[in-house]
């Protein structure tokens, strides 16, 4: 994954979350080091209106780490326009507490290196699948950053 | 009935702030979790006085941190 124009939008969404969230879980790394590989220093999320910026993401990568999810990304339907893209993804996720399912609505904007620069996230948990969760995201560990550093570089 | 606000770090979105609610609310005397995930605070309602340890445990078990004891 290098460039959004470079990619399949929904593949490119895929493997965004997907590689950000297995470099954290296999890594005990500084996290801020991680965040910035993924997401630009004025970085701005926005989720079901909370605003998280580049502190805040870092500072949510310790319940993440704790919580050790496993999890796969299912997106159903990706559109990019330039560096935009607009998605729908559902995350199923499993930690040591619980399963749960999130379906996602994301407007995004990156960089050419693949880097997250703004989202906007509306967000809505629905019941987890029964089957529970595919794949572990922390052994989802073949891809290289967006920057193209190595993990833990 | 008292009322305290302790300060929590790590929380991000609504999804956290449910994690962290679900186990407040299993602590004993505990009748209203009010979670503000901007200024990274909790007010908890409680029919007796809760000690910091146990809030700790109950933030940490959700996977948060407990930066400032009950005010």
């Amino acid at each position: 994954m290098r460039s959004l124009n470079a990619s399949d939008p929904k593949q490119f969404i895929a493997d965004f979350f997907t590689s950000y969230m297995g470099e954290l879980l296999r890594s005990d790394g500084d996290p801020a080091l991680i965040v910035d590989r993924y997401h630009t220093p004025d970085v701005v999320q926005i989720a079901d209106g909370h605003r998280m910026d580049r502190d805040k993401l870092i500072a949510h990568t310790r319940p993440v780490r704790k919580n050790r999810p496993s999890g796969r990304l299912e997106v159903h339907e990706a559109l990019a326009d330039g560096d935009r893209i607009a998605a729908h993804y559902t995350l199923h996720v499993r930690d040591r507490k619980r399963a749960l399912a999130v379906e996602v609505y994301f407007f995004g904007q990156f960089t050419p290196d693949g880097r997250m620069r703004r989202a906007k996230m509306l967000t809505r948990t629905i019941p987890a699948a029964r089957d529970g969760v595919g794949v572990d995201v922390a052994a989802e560990n073949g891809r290289p950053a967006p920057d193209g550093r190595e993990a833990g570089a | 009935m008292t009322a305290k606000t302790y300060a929590v770090s790590g929380m991000a979105c609504g999804h956290c702030a449910g994690f962290v609610t679900d186990e407040i609310e299993r602590l004993a005397g505990v009748t209203a979790v009010a979670v503000d995930v901007e200024a990274g605070t909790v007010i908890i309602t409680s029919d007796r006085d809760l000690a910091v340890a146990e809030v700790r445990a109950a933030v940490e078990e959700a996977g948060y941190d407990l930066v400032g004891p009950g005010r």
